[in-house]
């Protein structure tokens, strides 16, 4: 056991280094310094600032800033430190603990990596939810009305009130059966061979005039209507801004102040984050669209038969790219809609029974003669 | 139990003419383990403890760094990286945010929308300097080797008038005048670099520069602006080789090569571990920057008397709105 150890002092008031002996007393360190001074640290106050590594010099300071500082390059000196006054080592670093210090650091990072995955998969989803209906109506159906702004210019939309009229009907007719929104629905028609459809905050949706040229009845139209409705009544936009915020909280809490070479893969695994939530959400408002037709009475084999179109239309996406689409596959859409009709037993009526439905395509002006009115 | 490191430290005493080496002795396993602590607590203190975490990291950078036998040791807080967060929030991240916050408003095509972004550019550029002096004032008053206090004591409306004035310079003379203005800035930052009561001298000229300025700004489209790697270097070595303290001076071996394989392996290493091999890479930087760094001449430290100057945290905050980095050299 030894009880003298030889060290390096600094007092904090010049640069000059002296050797000591140091000696573990009962109640303090004892200081020979060379040129005869003693001093005494009482070990209630000394701060070790060194020494918790393997082969690390330690470093004991004493005293307000700037402290005086004793270096001992010799590690043993903690473990005899710990093994003859366990008390008073308490508060030192001790090395046999060091393997208990690593497994520590283990479980700290399978906890981290617990965290990480269901703040993603969960908990910000749920964040979302939770927070979305608090955003005012207001707040949506300005950020909607800007939303118009882009995508239908007003000079590019179709205004034919008495077709408008009878889209508006579908619309209506599902949403009777919902109860009281505090959305009021707007439907627009833009003048563009564009196939799709999309929603807008706060309850405008878009149609394009090329894909109500492929509807073949007004229960595919419906199909399509009761999909983008659904996404404006589930704030879907609205949670989308919200679950991009809280991604970039997790992802700027786990990358800290590193900066520089990460901002890089920050950006792409926000937005592989952010594809994976609209992919949710399109199954979604699928599948809570699909069952407002059905409570509407309106035959859901309509909206089967458009995204059939749409399957056809598309093309293959190689189901290893999924992750890198902001929809899911549409195939897995068909057999999600398939499978939850199958398991309901609801009656139809047709919809628009005395309209012939080639009359809607007519809605749009023709472009290239708008002068023959 | 003497090393190598001790035998150094006797001869510092008496003032004969040496070669000084830095040694880095951290680990990349050490720091992950910092690392992975600091990200838990992090996540369960919603960001809070990244303070002290960064504390941590710079604990351990600097007492792993040796010179002349001494390991350097860092005395900051989590607690005044905190408060200097906030301030520079107050100061300015929040007015920042209003003015962003007027430019939505007022909308895209309305006049004063310039005007909002020629402030906006008018506030951050009188921020990056006084982010830059405040930061190195605090990090070098909190850097300590041998118990002696490093400072900075430069003024920070001198330096905001260096920053500008070479800004427009460089802007007028199409970025022709950037070694000029380079070497101005370090001037100002290495004069006023204290350790304890001695002054570090800077005596490098914009001049010595220009010409290899030049050859490289010719070579940029040939080697896909590669060849700046090699300026970089080339700079620091010239910067190292006229900064001294006392009668020595220090003295940079770092290549191009050298400076381009170590961050082409970063890369690589960054790339094939998914990023969570920043801690090996972070260390890997430590060493080279340490192995290539070494002081030539007589030191006599052993008068050097402590002079520490006080400093607030309000630079490291603006740095982290700012998104600069900052190093100490």
């Amino acid at each position: 056991m030894q009880l003298q150890w030889f060290g390096y002092y600094y007092d904090g008031q010049s640069a000059n280094r002296r050797s000591a002996r140091i000696y573990l007393e009962a109640g303090n360190l004892r200081i020979d310094l060379d040129g005869g001074a003693i001093l005494n640290w009482p070990y209630a106050e000394i701060r070790q600032t060194q020494g918790a590594y393997a082969g690390e010099q330690v470093r004991l300071e004493h005293g307000s800033e700037p402290a005086q500082v004793l270096l001992i390059d010799d590690d043993r000196f903690l473990a005899s430190f710990h093994e003859l006054l366990p008390n008073r080592a308490a508060a030192f670093h001790n090395p046999a603990k060091r393997l208990q210090r690593i497994q520590l650091t283990i479980i700290a990072g399978c906890a981290s990596i617990a965290l990480l995955l269901g703040t993603y998969f969960w908990g910000i989803p749920t964040l979302a939810t939770i927070a979305a209906p608090w955003v005012p109506v207001s707040w949506e159906e300005k950020l909607g009305e800007s939303m118009l702004d882009q995508v239908a210019p007003a000079e590019q939309r179709c205004s034919d009130p008495t077709r408008l009229a009878k889209i508006q009907e579908l619309v209506n007719a599902m949403l009777a059966t919902q109860g009281e929104s505090k959305y009021r629905f707007k439907i627009h028609v833009v003048n563009q061979p564009v196939f799709n459809a999309l929603a807008a905050p706060g309850g405008h949706i878009v149609i394009f005039r090329g894909l109500l040229e492929r509807t073949e009845n007004a229960e595919e139209l419906a199909g399509v209507l009761s999909h983008e409705v659904q996404h404006i009544l589930k704030r879907h936009v609205t949670r989308s801004l919200l679950e991009y915020a809280s991604t970039s909280f997790l992802v700027a809490a786990v990358i800290g102040d590193v900066s520089g070479m990460v901002s890089f893969g920050v950006e792409a695994a926000q937005m592989l984050a952010q594809m994976r939530f609209s992919r949710q959400h399109e199954l979604e408002a699928d599948e809570a669209g699909l069952k407002m037709l059905l409570a509407a009475q309106i035959d859901p084999a309509g909206m089967i038969a458009f995204f059939e179109a749409v399957r056809k239309e598309q093309g293959r996406m190689p189901s290893a790219l999924s992750f890198i689409s902001t929809h899911p596959q549409t195939e897995v859409r068909i057999a999600r809609l398939k499978s939850l009709i199958a398991a309901s037993r609801a009656s139809s009526q047709k919809l628009l029974p005395d309209y012939s439905w080639n009359d809607i395509k007519k809605i749009c002006p023709a472009l290239e003669n708008t002068t023959k009115q | 139990m003497a090393t190598e490191g001790d035998i150094q430290a006797q001869q510092l005493d008496a003032p004969v003419s040496s070669t000084y080496p830095i040694y880095f002795h951290g680990r990349g396993g050490s720091l992950f383990g910092i690392q992975i602590v600091n990200l838990f607590l992090g996540l369960i203190t919603i960001g809070i403890y990244s303070f002290w975490g960064r504390v941590k990291v710079r604990s351990y950078l600097a007492s792993q760094t040796e010179f002349a036998g001494d390991r350097f040791a860092y005395h900051g807080t989590g607690k005044e990286l905190l408060i200097g967060w906030l301030k520079a929030l107050v100061l300015f991240g929040i007015p920042l945010f209003i003015l962003a916050v007027l430019q939505v408003v007022v909308g895209i095509e309305s006049g004063l929308f310039d005007l909002l972004q020629i402030l906006i550019y008018i506030v951050v550029g009188f921020f990056i300097p006084i982010a830059m002096v405040n930061a190195r004032r605090y990090r070098l008053s909190r850097m300590s080797w041998r118990g002696i206090r490093f400072s900075f004591r430069g003024g920070v409306g001198e330096f905001i008038a260096i920053y500008i004035k070479g800004w427009l310079l460089t802007m007028v003379s199409l970025g022709f005048y950037y070694p000029y203005w380079q070497t101005r800035r370090q001037m100002f930052m290495i004069s006023d670099s204290y350790f304890g009561t001695q002054k570090f001298a800077f005596d490098g000229r914009g001049r010595d520069l220009i010409g290899s300025f030049i050859l490289h700004v010719a070579l940029s489209l040939p080697t896909f602006f590669l060849c700046w790697i090699w300026y970089w270097a080339r700079v620091q070595r010239y910067y190292a080789e006229h900064t001294s303290f006392q009668a020595a001076r220090f003295r940079s071996t770092v290549s191009g090569g050298g400076v381009f394989a170590l961050w082409f392996g970063n890369g690589i290493l960054f790339v094939l571990t998914l990023g969570l091999g920043w801690s090996w890479i972070v260390v890997r930087n430590m060493r080279y920057y340490a192995s290539h760094l070494t002081m030539v001449g007589a030191l006599d430290v052993a008068g050097i008397k402590q002079e520490a100057q006080t400093a607030t945290a309000i630079g490291e905050g603006l740095s982290g709105f700012l998104d600069l980095d900052f190093d100490l050299g």
